[in-house]
């Protein structure tokens, strides 16, 4: 008797709530129209969530376009504009046509070069692994290979390369977003514009010597020699790491001729050509 | 009358629903740290917290109580907060798109936040009247309101002074939230 009180109550009471829902649901005005927008351009969107576009999430993003167009014509959203084919479905949809960006992609400035001097036992984060004597390798700069960039990274472009002990990116995937950029406490990845050719793989700051701590026998040996053999504002040198910064401009002999063959290419090298995204233009 | 002022009084500061009672504490650090967001917040839980005490004083008092079946509150109150969050939700999300957006994920938020639960729960063990109870609501609910914007003050002059390092953020938002809660121990010797 007793049960059968408490499911009729129970199940009645959640059928008039229900049933209160339903009622609220039709007799409430209809959703406001920019909403309603909002929820169309989001269907557009890629939904990752990441903030590279400036705004908290997808759905903030699509509000805002949804309120003015040209947010999207100035500020297209960083993941859509590597998709050509996504790209040109919104601006079909919005009627215009997005203005050409670089995008960036993240490097990693290590190449793994550097061997444990200790046995790390500790919680498996680089950003606890780096409490310590900055970390466990014997350049204090390097990479620690623990991951807490693969575990921020919202496509997946981050990997540890198993066999050199370092995180590596895949450029076709990375969107940019730089979330590996703050995850880092060693400060590795960095954005560089996506059709920059080469970059340099190390983060040794020889003006911040730590006694007992050296370079990687890969590491930069600060000698200057590729921003003399390459043209006038190729190659400028970071005075505060005491490391070169590589631009836009393709630096083959200095590729060659550096002694420790730091410098790594990247996918704009090889394409030769400008990697440009983000035009509705077929390049072909 | 007079009885009512006391219950409110009691549940704003003596029985403060936060550092009293100790619930709600998620909102209480996940929220401060923007007054305006702070208030957004308090205010939706006061709101919530008056309409789910209306709510479920006559369904506890002339639908279970009758029946005997006090045991199903739990379930029961769940159900009917839930889908008033719903409702309340969609009214917002239909008729003032600025509201709404100010208030973004808070507003669901409430559903699954124990000092709205734990009102209408305290409601019943007090054995408060209709009104007792709204106004216990209203003033648990303000109390809910009154912390929050004294936390998120705090906080937002916190992030301007000279915190040691291992102190920033959290920590020392614990530490205020104690020293807080030990000045309204205070308010004890009131009722």
């Amino acid at each position: 008797m007793n049960a059968t009180i408490t499911v009729t109550i129970l199940s009645s009471i959640g059928f008039f709530a229900g049933l209160m829902i339903y009622v609220a649901s039709k007799v409430l005005p209809k959703e406001d129209e920019s909403l309603a927008e909002a929820a169309r351009v989001k269907e557009f969107l890629p939904g990752a969530d990441c903030g590279a576009c400036g705004y908290p999430g997808c759905f903030a993003y699509a509000q805002a376009v949804a309120h003015d167009k040209q947010v999207f014509a100035k500020t297209p959203c960083p993941i859509l504009a590597q998709d050509k084919g996504g790209m040109k479905k919104l601006e079909d949809y919005l009627g215009l046509q997005a203005e050409v960006i670089v995008g960036k992609k993240a490097v990693v400035h290590c190449t793994g070069g550097s061997h444990s001097i200790v046995e790390y036992t500790g919680l498996q984060t680089c950003a606890a692994a780096t409490q310590l004597a900055s970390g466990f390798n014997e350049c204090p700069y390097s990479c620690l290979a623990l991951g807490d960039c693969v575990r921020v990274c919202p496509t997946g472009a981050m990997s540890i390369d198993q066999e050199h002990h370092v995180a590596v990116v895949d450029w076709e995937t990375c969107i940019g977003c730089g979330l590996c950029v703050t995850a880092c406490p060693q400060g590795l990845p960095e954005l560089i514009p996506a059709n920059t050719p080469q970059y340099v793989a190390c983060n040794y700051q020889a003006k911040r010597d730590i006694p007992g701590r050296k370079r990687c026998p890969d590491g930069c040996i600060h000698c200057h020699i590729c921003e003399k053999v390459s043209e006038e504002g190729a190659v400028t040198w970071d005075e505060k790491k005491d490391l070169p910064i590589f631009h836009v401009t393709q630096v083959d002999t200095a590729i060659e001729k550096c002694p420790r063959h730091v410098i790594r290419k990247t996918v704009a090298y090889e394409e030769k050509e400008l990697e440009v995204v983000g035009s509705a233009q077929e390049t072909g | 009358m007079n009885n009512l002022f006391v219950v409110f009084f009691s549940m704003a500061l003596v029985n403060n629903m936060i550092l009293a009672k100790f619930l709600g504490l998620c909102p209480f650090f996940g929220v401060s740290k923007k007054t305006k967001s702070a208030v957004s917040m308090g205010i939706a839980v006061l709101l919530v917290m008056l309409i789910s005490s209306a709510v479920t004083w006559p369904i506890y008092y002339y639908i279970l109580v009758p029946y005997g079946v006090e045991v199903m509150k739990t379930v029961i109150f769940i159900l009917v907060i839930a889908s008033l969050v719903q409702i309340i939700e969609m009214a917002i999300k239909r008729t003032n798109v600025t509201l709404y957006n100010a208030l973004g994920i808070y507003l669901p938020l409430i559903t699954t936040n124990c000092a709205v639960l734990g009102i209408t729960f305290i409601n019943v063990n007090q054995v408060y009247s209709f009104w007792e109870a709204v106004f216990a609501a209203g003033g648990a609910g303000s109390g809910f309101l009154l912390v929050l914007l004294i936390m998120s003050g705090i906080r937002e002059r916190l992030e301007f002074s000279d915190t040691p390092k291992a102190f920033k953020g959290t920590p020392i938002a614990f530490i205020t939230a104690m020293l807080l809660g030990l000045s309204f121990l205070a308010f004890k010797g009131m009722v």
